[in-house]
C-alpha cells in the first residue's frame, strides 16, 4: 500500500528545503494570505453586522464610526459584507483549484504514464478545452445551468483543469525516464507505487505554482461572472456582486464599488505574490526576484 | 529569435487580414455607416442614450420590442391615434372619420381617409396602401400579428378598399370594436408605402428584409440607418404632411450602462438618457443643465399565486398574503418613489383604472384571516427572476422584502431565483406556487389586461395561476364588447373590485419610467404606451 | 511531400479541436433546463408561435440529428440563425468581430509598447526604485479585475477630468470611415479621413489601456525575467568588465534573446484578450464580439454562442498555421514537428 503520509511529507520537505522564507516578498505574501484566510474563517466573529441585514434608514452612508466602510443601497454594512465575501472567495478559490487540480492532475498522470493512444486522446481533449476563450466557455456553462455561485464554480473549474493535465503530463514524461524510476522498477515496485511515490512528488512544484496563481484568477473569474449576472446573485455578499450593486452609484457613492474591488486586488495580489515566490524558490537559478 | 518576432507579427497581420475579410460587408448588411446625422449635426439632432439591445426589426408588421415601438412610432402613421399622453380618447389619424355598422355576422367599420396625403417617397397614400399594410401583417404572422388575427379575428379578406379614400374592415362580432381601434393606434397599424415595399420584395418576404432597417412611411421622420449594436438614426421627413418637426434628426445610441448614460448626460454629450435608475435621478438633482422627468408605464409588477396549490386554493389565505405586504415601504424605500401603489389589474392611464388600494401591511388582520382559514404556518416556493425589476429595483430585493413581510404572519417562502426563460417555462406549465413577474398590456385597452388576468380559456396569466372562474371570465368578455364608455367603466369597476379580493394576484406596484434630459430639451412627453412624439421636441 | 504531411497533420489537428469545441458547446447549450424560445418570443407569445419557432430552428428534432444538421450547414459556411436577433449568425459575427479585433490589437500594442521597455528597464535597474515600481505595477495589473478598472477609468478620465471619451468607437457626430477592414483606425487612414482617425484613436485609448493592462503586466514580468537571465550570464559579466561600448552591444544582443519567451507570451496573450474583451466591451459600450457573446449567453441563444466559440477557437490556430506555412515556404529546411 502506498503511504500517503510519507508522500506528502516528502513533498513538504521539498518545499521547506527551498529558500522560500528568505525572500521578504514571500513573507508579505504569506502574511496577506493569512489575513485573508483569517477574515474568511473568522467572518462571523469579526463582522460587526449581519451582512444581509437591511437598514433602510441608513442607506448609502459614507465611511463612519458606525460603519467603517459605509453602507450600501439597502443600508447593509459594507465592511461586514466584505468579510463574508472573503469567505465566499476563499471557498471559490479552494474548490476550483482542488477540483480542477485533482481532475487535471489525474488525467495528466494517466496520459503521461500510459502514453500512446490514451495520451493522444487525452491531450486532444485538453487542447479543445484550452482553445475556448475562458470567460466565454464559463458564460456558456453558467448560462446553461442557470446563474448561481455553484454553477459559476463548476464553469470556472471546467476551464481550469486542462492546464494541470498538461503540466502533469509534461512532468511525468520528463521524469519517467530518470534513473530512479528504472531502479525502482528493478526493485520490483508496482506501477502505482512508482507513480505516487516517485513521480508525483517531483512533479509537484509546477503544479503548486500554477495552483497559487489559479487561486487568484478563479476569484477574479467568479467576480467577473457575477458582475455580468452569471454567477452569485444578490443579496450574496460576493465581491463581484458588490461591485455590480454599486456600479450605478459610482458618481455619488463610489465606496460601494471601491472597497470590494480593493479587496479583490489585495486577495488576488497576495496569491500572485505567493506564486512568484514559489517559482523563485523551486527554480533559484532563474532568480526572478530578490 | 527574429523568427519568433516575425512569426508573431505575421500572426497579427493575418488576424488583421482575417478581420478585413470578415469586415467587408455585404451590400445589404446595414453595417454601412450612412451619412452623418443631418446637415445641422449636433445642433439639430436629438441624441438619446438607450439600451436598444432588444431591437430585432424596424418593420411595423414584425416589431414588438419596446425600443422598436418607440422609434418606429415616429416613422409611420396610423388610421387612428391617441393625442399626446391621453390614452382614453381615440382621435383621427390618417382617417378623418369612421363609423361602425352592424352587418350581420360582423361589424363593418368604414374609414374615410384624408385626401392628398403622401409618403416620404413622394408616392400618394391611398386606401390600397392601408389594405396592403394590414394584409402583409397578417401574412407575415410575426410577433404582433396576433393582435389582428386573434384579438380582432381578422383574416386577409376582412379588409377592402372601396375607393381610393375609403377602407372597410369587417370585424367579427366576437371582437371588441374599441379594442380594435386601440390596436390600430399601435405600430402594427403603421401604414407602409405599398409601391415602394412591393418593389423591394424578395423571395416572398413582403419586403420585410428591406423594412428591417429602412422605412417606407409617412410619419414625421424616416429611418436613415441602423448600425447594429450601435445606433439608429431617424431624419426629418421633408414630405411630411403635418407640422414639420423642428429637429433635423433623432439618434438612438446603444448605451446599456445607466451610469454611462448619466455621465454623458451631465457632460452634455447626449440630450436624453432613457434608462436611468432612481439612484442616477437622485444624483442628477440640482445639477445645472440637466433635469429629470417621470412618466407612468403601463406595466404592473405582481406575484401570481397558484390557485390549485394548497393552501392557496383558499381565498382567505390569498387575501392574507395580500394584506401582509408593506406596499408603501416598497414604493418609498425600494423604488425610491419610482412607482405607484396600484393593487388592481388595470394600470393607471387606461380606462377602467380602479384607484382602490385597500391593502397595506396589516399583520393582525392577515393573521386573523389565516386562522379563519385553518392555517397557522404555511411554507411555499417563491420563484423570482434574476436582474432588475421595472422601476429600477432588483427582483431579489423585492423578494427579500416580501419574504420578511410574510414571515411576520407565519408564512415561510423559499426564494428560488432563475432566469426569466426558466421562470416563464415553469409558470406557463402551471407549476409555480408563488411567482414574481410583471405584465404590460399589448394594446392600450383595459381588455388587454382583464382578458389575460381573468379568462382561464385565454391560456394567459389566469391560466398560468390555474384560476378557473367562469363567471368573472364571462364578465370580462362581456365588458370588452360594451361600447358605451360609462357602462364599460362601471363593468370594469365591478370586475377589478372582484379580482382585488378573490383573484390569485398580489399586485405590488406600477413602475414609472425615468428620463434624464438636458434643460434645453422641451416638448418631450412620454406616453405610457411606450413612445413620445418626437416631432414636437425642440432643443 | 514533407510539407504536405506537415500541413495535413496540422489541419487535421485544428479540425479535431474544432469538432471537439463544437461538440462540447453544443452539448452545453442543449443540456439547459430552460427554453430559449420562450425567452426570445417573450411573455405574450402564443403556444402556436412557440411551436412554429421551434420547428423553424429544428429544436424539435432529437439532439444528434440537430448536431448533424448543424455540422452539414457549417461545412457550407452556414452558422445558423441567431434565436435572439433572428439574423444569420455569420452576419452578426461579421458585424461585431472587427470591433473586437481592433480593441484587442490596440491592447496588444499597449502591452508591447509599454510592457517590453518597462521589463527591460526593470531588469537593468534591478533592485532599485524603477524595478520596484514596475514590479508593483505588474503585480497590480495581474490582480486587478478589469471591469472594476474600467469603471474607475471612465469615472476618472471621462466624468471627472473630461480628458477622453467614455464609450463607443467614434464621436457621435463624426461619420465612421467607409468600411474596408472594419477597423476604424485603419479605414480612416485608408480613406485619408483625419477627423475619423482622430476620433477613433481617442475612443480607443481608455478601453485599450484597460484591456491591455493585464497583458502589459504579463509581458513586463516575462521580459524582466528573461532579461535578468541573459544579463547574469558569463559573457555579460565579461562585457561589463571590458567597458561601456561592448556592454551596449551585448545589451542589445541580450535584449534580442530576452525577447524570445516574451514574444511567445504575446502570442498566448492574444487569445486571452477575447475573454477580457467580454467585460471591457460591456463597460465601454463597445459593439464587439464580447458583448454579443454576453447577450447570447443570457438569452440561451446557442447558435450564437456556438458561432462565437467556434470563431474564437479558430482564429489563433489558423493564424499560427498560416504563419508556419509561410515559414515552411521561406525556409524548407525548417524542421517542423
Amino acid at each position: 500500500m502506498v503511504n500517503a503520509a510519507a508522500v506528502s511529507v516528502r513533498g513538504l520537505r521539498l518545499v521547506a528545503r527551498a529558500p522560500i522564507l528568505s525572500n521578504p516578498l514571500n513573507i508579505v505574501a504569506f502574511a496577506l494570505i493569512a489575513v485573508f484566510a483569517a477574515c474568511a474563517v473568522l467572518a462571523p466573529v469579526l463582522a460587526p453586522y449581519d451582512p444581509l441585514l437591511q437598514d433602510l434608514g441608513s442607506r448609502l452612508q459614507p465611511p463612519s464610526a458606525q460603519h467603517w466602510l459605509g453602507t450600501d443601497s439597502l443600508g447593509r454594512d459594507i465592511a461586514s459584507r466584505i468579510l463574508y465575501g472573503a469567505r465566499i472567495s476563499l471557498i471559490i478559490g479552494v474548490v476550483v483549484v482542488a477540483s480542477a487540480g485533482v481532475v487535471g492532475t489525474a488525467i495528466g498522470l494517466v496520459a503521461g504514464y500510459l502514453g500512446g493512444l490514451v495520451d493522444e486522446a487525452l491531450m486532444r481533449l485538453t487542447e479543445v478545452f484550452l482553445a475556448f476563450p475562458a470567460l466565454i466557455l464559463a458564460m456558456a456553462i453558467a448560462g446553461a445551468l442557470g446563474p448561481s455561485l455553484t454553477n459559476a464554480i463548476i464553469a470556472i473549474a471546467a476551464v481550469t483543469w486542462a492546464v494541470y493535465a498538461r503540466l502533469t503530463r509534461g512532468q511525468i514524461l520528463s521524469l519517467r525516464r530518470r534513473e530512479f524510476v528504472e531502479a525502482a522498477r528493478a526493485m520490483g515496485a508496482t506501477q502505482t507505487r512508482i507513480v505516487v511515490r516517485h513521480l508525483l512528488p517531483n512533479a509537484l512544484a509546477p503544479l503548486m505554482i500554477q495552483a497559487s496563481f489559479d487561486l487568484g484568477s478563479s476569484i477574479i473569474a467568479a467576480a467577473g461572472l457575477s458582475f455580468i449576472g452569471f454567477g452569485a446573485q444578490p443579496p450574496t455578499p460576493e465581491w463581484g456582486v458588490m461591485i455590480s450593486d454599486g456600479r450605478n452609484y459610482i458618481s455619488t457613492q463610489p465606496w460601494l464599488s471601491l472597497f470590494p474591488g480593493l479587496a479583490i486586488l489585495l486577495a488576488v495580489g497576495s496569491f500572485n505574490l505567493l506564486g512568484d515566490g514559489l517559482r523563485d524558490a523551486f527554480d533559484p537559478r532563474l532568480s526572478h526576484s530578490d | 529569435m527574429f523568427r519568433q518576432l516575425r512569426q508573431t507579427s505575421l500572426a497579427i497581420a493575418v488576424a488583421a487580414l482575417l478581420a478585413a475579410a470578415c469586415g467587408a460587408p455585404t451590400p445589404s448588411a446595414s453595417s454601412s455607416p450612412g451619412a452623418s446625422p443631418s446637415a445641422g449635426g449636433a445642433a439639430s439632432t436629438l441624441v438619446i442614450d438607450r439600451d436598444t439591445s432588444d431591437l430585432i426589426s424596424l418593420d411595423p408588421a414584425v416589431l414588438y420590442e419596446f425600443s422598436a415601438v418607440f422609434a418606429t412610432h415616429n416613422v409611420y402613421e396610423t388610421l387612428v391615434k391617441f393625442e399626446g399622453t391621453d390614452l382614453s380618447t381615440i382621435k383621427p389619424g390618417l382617417a378623418t372619420s369612421w363609423d361602425i355598422k352592424d352587418a350581420g355576422t360582423t361589424n363593418d367599420i368604414t374609414f374615410k381617409l384624408k385626401s392628398g396625403m403622401k409618403f416620404a417617397s413622394g408616392n400618394a397614400l391611398t386606401a390600397d396602401d392601408v389594405v396592403y399594410s394590414v394584409q402583409r401583417a397578417i401574412k407575415l404572422n410575426k410577433s404582433p400579428a396576433f393582435l389582428y388575427t386573434d384579438i380582432a379575428g381578422l383574416k386577409a379578406d376582412s379588409i377592402k378598399a372601396t375607393d381610393p379614400t375609403t377602407v372597410v374592415i369587417s370585424l367579427p362580432k366576437t371582437a371588441s370594436a374599441s379594442a380594435f381601434l386601440t390596436i390600430l393606434t399601435f405600430t402594427i397599424g403603421g401604414i407602409v408605402d405599398s409601391k415602394e415595399v412591393k418593389a423591394k420584395e424578395t423571395g416572398g418576404d413582403s419586403g420585410s428584409a428591406y423594412l428591417l432597417d429602412h422605412s417606407a412611411g409617412s410619419g414625421p421622420f424616416v429611418v436613415d440607418h441602423w448600425t447594429k449594436n450601435t445606433e439608429v438614426l431617424l431624419k426629418a421627413n421633408p414630405n411630411y404632411g403635418g407640422t414639420k418637426p423642428t429637429l433635423g434628426g433623432v439618434l438612438f445610441k446603444q448605451v446599456p450602462e445607466p451610469t454611462n448614460q448619466q455621465f454623458a448626460l451631465e457632460k452634455g454629450d447626449i440630450d436624453i438618457a432613457n434608462n436611468l435608475g432612481p439612484e442616477q435621478v437622485a444624483a442628477l438633482q440640482g445639477k445645472s443643465g440637466v433635469t429629470t422627468t417621470t412618466a407612468d408605464s403601463l406595466q404592473l409588477v405582481y406575484v401570481g399565486m397558484n390557485a390549485t396549490v394548497k393552501p392557496l386554493d383558499n381565498v382567505k389565505v390569498r387575501e392574507a398574503l395580500r394584506t401582509a405586504v408593506d406596499y408603501d415601504g416598497i414604493v418609498k424605500d425600494l423604488l425610491k418613489g419610482n412607482g405607484k401603489k396600484v393593487q388592481g389589474i388595470i394600470p393607471r392611464g387606461l380606462a377602467g383604472y380602479n384607484e382602490a388600494t385597500p391593502f397595506q401591511a396589516d399583520v393582525t388582520k392577515a393573521k386573523a384571516l389565516l386562522t379563519e382559514a385553518g392555517q397557522t404556518s404555511v411554507t411555499l416556493d417563491f420563484l423570482v427572476p434574476t436582474g432588475q425589476a421595472p422601476g429600477g429595483v432588483a427582483f431579489s430585493d423585492l423578494a427579500a422584502k416580501l419574504k420578511s413581510d410574510w414571515a411576520k404572519i407565519g408564512v415561510t417562502v423559499n426564494i428560488k431565483q432563475t432566469t426569466t426563460a426558466e421562470l416563464l417555462a415553469t409558470y406557463r406549465a402551471q407549476k409555480g406556487q408563488l411567482v414574481m413577474i410583471y405584465w404590460g398590456p399589448d394594446y392600450p385597452d383595459p381588455d388587454a389586461n382583464v382578458g389575460p388576468f381573468t379568462d382561464y380559456k385565454a391560456k394567459s396569466i389566469g391560466w398560468r395561476n390555474a384560476w378557473d372562474d367562469p363567471t368573472i371570465a364571462q364578465k370580462g368578455r362581456d365588458a370588452a364588447l360594451i361600447t358605451d364608455p360609462a357602462k364599460r367603466a362601471a363593468a370594469y369597476k365591478d370586475i377589478t373590485d372582484y379580482v382585488l379580493h378573490n383573484g390569485p394576484y398580489v399586485v405590488l406596484y406600477q413602475p414609472s419610467e425615468l428620463f434624464g434630459l438636458r434643460s434645453n430639451v422641451k416638448g418631450f412627453n412620454w406616453s405610457s404606451i411606450g413612445w413620445a412624439e418626437l416631432a414636437s421636441v425642440t432643443k | 511531400m514533407r510539407f504536405l504531411g506537415f500541413l495535413t497533420r496540422r489541419i487535421v489537428g485544428i479540425a479535431a479541436v474544432m469538432v471537439g469545441v463544437s461538440i462540447i458547446t453544443f452539448a452545453i447549450s442543449h443540456v439547459i433546463p430552460a427554453d430559449p424560445v420562450a425567452a426570445a418570443l417573450g411573455d405574450h407569445a402564443t403556444d402556436q408561435q412557440i411551436e412554429a419557432f421551434r420547428a423553424e430552428y429544428h429544436l424539435d428534432r432529437p439532439l444528434p440529428e440537430q448536431y448533424l444538421t448543424y455540422v452539414v450547414a457549417l461545412v457550407h459556411g452556414d452558422l445558423g440563425r441567431s434565436i435572439r436577433t433572428r439574423r444569420p449568425v455569420s452576419d452578426d459575427l461579421f458585424d461585431s468581430f472587427p470591433a473586437t479585433i481592433e480593441l484587442s490589437l490596440a491592447a496588444l500594442l499597449v502591452a508591447i509598447v509599454v510592457g517590453i521597455p518597462a521589463g527591460v528597464w526593470s531588469a537593468i535597474a534591478r533592485g532599485r526604485l524603477p524595478d520596484h515600481l514596475v514590479r508593483v505595477a505588474s503585480l497590480i495589473g495581474g490582480s486587478i479585475p478589469v471591469f472594476w478598472l474600467g469603471l474607475i477609468v471612465i469615472g476618472l478620465f471621462y466624468y471627472q477630468l473630461g480628458w477622453l471619451p467614455g464609450g463607443a468607437r467614434i464621436d457621435t457626430f463624426v461619420t465612421p470611415p467607409p468600411s474596408r477592414t472594419g477597423l476604424f483606425v485603419i479605414d480612416s487612414l485608408l480613406a485619408g479621413d483625419l477627423d475619423a482617425l482622430r476620433s477613433s484613436l481617442l475612443h480607443l485609448v481608455l478601453p485599450a489601456l484597460t484591456l491591455g493592462y493585464f497583458s502589459t503586466a504579463v509581458v513586463a514580468r516575462m521580459t524582466r525575467s528573461s532579461m535578468l537571465e541573459v544579463l547574469s550570464q558569463d559573457y555579460m559579466r565579461t562585457a561589463r568588465a571590458k567597458g561601456l561600448r561592448e556592454r551596449v552591444v551585448i545589451l542589445r544582443h541580450g535584449l534580442r534573446n530576452a525577447l524570445i519567451p516574451t514574444v511567445t507570451i504575446l502570442g498566448l496573450t492574444f487569445g486571452s484578450l477575447l475573454s477580457g474583451a467580454v467585460l471591457t466591451e460591456t463597460i465601454f459600450s463597445w459593439p464587439g464580439l464580447g458583448r454579443y457573446a454576453t447577450a447570447a449567453a443570457i438569452a440561451l441563444d446557442f447558435p450564437a454562442v456556438l458561432g462565437v466559440t467556434l470563431l474564437a477557437a479558430i482564429v489563433y490556430p489558423v493564424a499560427n498555421l498560416v504563419v508556419d506555412i509561410a515559414y515552411f515556404w521561406l525556409d524548407p529546411r525548417t524542421q517542423r514537428g
